[in-house]
């Protein structure tokens, strides 16, 4: 008997205007495994995600998180539930110090966000945790520097560092190597790595370099027009005729 | 790790949290701060003008008003045009109560507080309801519509509110005109005085009050939705709700103000209380002091409200200097000319206000070092 899937969607459809952009999705995520989506641009992978964290509320069909509908919940409610998510273009707090971004997060996940009455200096066990997770982050050197300030990997270094805090059963990661030097990007896999083997978390993964998704997944989803077309492991995915014509296939033909 | 005892070497986190706790008492700001209020405090005794003393009250109140904006527009980033408005609420409140249906008496006056401050709490939880959850531009449109409102309506219905012409109210016991308690320090401790100094009391402990507001874990959450709304809101944080804490913080401590402002004015009619003038002139000094300092508003109200009522006497001084010249005499006249020079300038080269702007040049070069 297979363990109860942690996030499933039934019939997940969001349409904007005459656009489909997901279509009856119903897919199963089961827990502490790493799950990656991929697909053709436009495909509706990110528009899948902010289904499942709340950005958006679908047109039709359901989500399921530990076999409760969450369908209505907000995007904060999902968070506090347990469902973290990093975004595409990279979001993080600008204007404010590296090691604050990541206090924020610890602060929301251990709920103190309405504390008044004390300086925010007074908790410094906020502080020390949110630098212990820069340390696994390796960004601990630029604790002090604004977040603006940072390059763009180290950005993207925050960003994991901010969803890390918040100790999510769930991390939806939508490309979480977008725009990064090739220097950068073994970093972040090997991050992801680390965070797969403690096996206390599930990952979802939308990313579009292909040899990392097959290194690291347990599993894959293709979509294509915001259909599911194919969901199995890497190996029987790479095998797929269909996924071959519709992914795969797209690089060749320019080839 | 944290659970390494007290042996391991401090982070450089923890280095820095014992260097500021260690440093706390070294701190050019705080003996600054004093200073400051050691100076609003002596103003009585030392400037024995009452134009003077008038100038430096009414300083201490914008500042802590302006102070009350930057919570709301300049640490959470919400834009509202009716700031103004609750302190023309607690403005009215004190007038009404003590002027016009009750009177001069302790009781009436700590109602007028206390309705003040509920009126607009409850207003500004009302409005926020109904219109953070919407774009920010909506907000300010709204907020605008509801101050202009308000300022009809203390016109119009001129039956309870004097209209016009307003009200002025007469102040219970030591606050009185007639309250006399002899001399100390050569300063005559009339009403006035102890008015004064309560007035200031009062402005220091909100400011102290809101100090604390924008630096505890709830300020910082505001600052991250301000930075990035959609973040916060992804962390988890009830944005909706932090918004609304703010700016009804913001609005009580405006009609607090207000209040004060009826006590030391003894007079409140719409112009002085309600009209748009004096959110614009809020709006001027937050820019002049800088956003999301919570100190610039010292700057900004000393700068405006020093320049407005010195620059009048420019004429004098023309008059005084240049009996023969009558273009020179005129070119003093124009002294809301040089007012607004003297803003572009502060603009120009102070892009984030004066202290936002000495902030960031004081910080680079800690950063340099």
């Amino acid at each position: 008997m297979p363990a109860q899937p942690l996030i499933s969607t039934r019939h997940l459809t969001i349409r904007f205007g005459g656009h489909v952009a997901v279509d009856r999705v119903s897919l199963d995520i089961e827990p502490f495994t790493l799950k990656s989506i991929i697909g053709p641009n436009g495909a509706g992978k990110t528009t899948f995600f902010n289904l499942l964290s709340g950005q958006y509320r679908p047109t039709e069909g359901r989500v399921y998180f530990k076999g409760v509908d969450v369908t209505r919940l907000t995007a904060a409610a999902r968070t506090r539930l347990g469902i973290g998510r990093s975004f595409q273009l990279t979001n993080i707090f600008p204007s404010l110090p590296v090691l604050e971004n990541v206090r924020l997060a610890v602060q929301a996940q251990r709920r103190m966000g309405l504390k008044v009455w004390r300086h925010s200096r007074r908790f410094p066990e906020l502080e020390d945790r949110a630098y212990e997770i820069l340390e696994t982050v390796l960004l601990q050197s630029k604790w002090n520097a604004l977040a603006s300030e940072l390059a763009h990997g180290e950005k993207r270094k925050l960003e994991l560092g901010i969803l890390l805090a918040l100790e999510a059963e769930v991390l939806l990661l939508d490309e979480p190597t977008a725009g990064m030097s090739l220097e950068e990007v073994p970093t972040i896999i090997g991050l992801i790595e680390a965070i797969k083997h403690r096996r206390d978390t599930t990952i979802l993964l939308v990313e579009h370099k292909i040899d990392m998704v097959l290194a690291l997944s347990d599993s894959i989803a293709v979509l294509k027009d915001g259909r599911l077309i194919a969901d199995g492991t890497p190996e029987a995915i790479s095998r797929s005729p269909e996924v071959q014509a519709a992914y795969f296939g797209g690089g060749a033909t320019g080839a | 790790m944290t659970s390494d005892g007290p042996s391991a070497a401090p982070t450089p986190v923890q280095a820095s949290r014992i260097l500021e706790r260690e440093a706390r008492f070294r701190q050019p700001t705080l003996y600054l701060r004093l200073a400051l209020t050691a100076a609003f405090a002596l103003a009585p005794v030392l400037l024995p003008s009452f134009q003077l003393m008038d100038l430096m009250l009414k300083i201490a109140l914008f500042a802590t008003l302006v102070a009350s904006y930057d919570v709301v527009i300049g640490y959470t980033g919400i834009v509202s045009f009716g700031h103004a408005m609750f302190f023309g609420f607690g403005a009215y409140a004190v007038g009404l109560s003590l002027g016009k249906f009750g009177a001069p008496t302790y009781g009436y006056l700590a109602l007028a507080f206390a309705l003040g401050v509920l009126v607009s709490a409850a207003l500004a939880l009302v409005i926020g309801a109904f219109s953070l959850r919407v774009k920010a531009l909506f907000f300010a449109m709204i907020t605008l519509a509801f101050a202009e409102y308000a300022l009809i309506l203390a016109v119009q219905l001129s039956h309870l509110t004097g209209g016009e012409d307003g009200i002025s109210p007469k102040l219970p016991g030591v606050f009185a005109v007639s309250f006399t308690a002899g001399k100390v320090l050569g300063v005559d401790v009339n009403g006035r005085v102890v008015t004064y100094y309560v007035v200031l009391v009062v402005c220091l402990a909100l400011f102290l009050t809101m100090s604390r507001f924008v630096h505890s874990p709830l300020g910082r959450t505001l600052q991250a939705i301000r930075d990035n709304e959609q973040r916060a809101e992804a962390l988890g944080y009830r944005t909706f709700i932090f918004q609304l804490i703010s700016s009804s913080f913001g609005s009580v401590v405006a009609a607090v103000l207000g209040g004060c402002y009826a006590m030391w004015v003894r007079y409140v009619n719409p112009e002085s209380a309600l009209s748009i003038q004096i959110m614009l002139d809020v709006l001027l000094m937050v820019i002049i002091g800088g956003m999301g300092t919570l100190y610039g508003g010292i700057i900004g109200a000393a700068v405006l409200l020093t320049a407005r009522t010195l620059l009048p006497d420019l004429r004098a001084v023309g008059t005084l200097m240049f009996p023969g010249s009558e273009i020179l005499q005129r070119l003093t006249e124009r002294w809301l000319l040089y007012f607004g020079i003297l803003f572009i300038l502060v603009v120009f080269f102070f892009p984030k206000g004066v202290i936002g702007t000495v902030r960031e040049v004081l910080s680079r070069r800690n950063a340099a070092r």
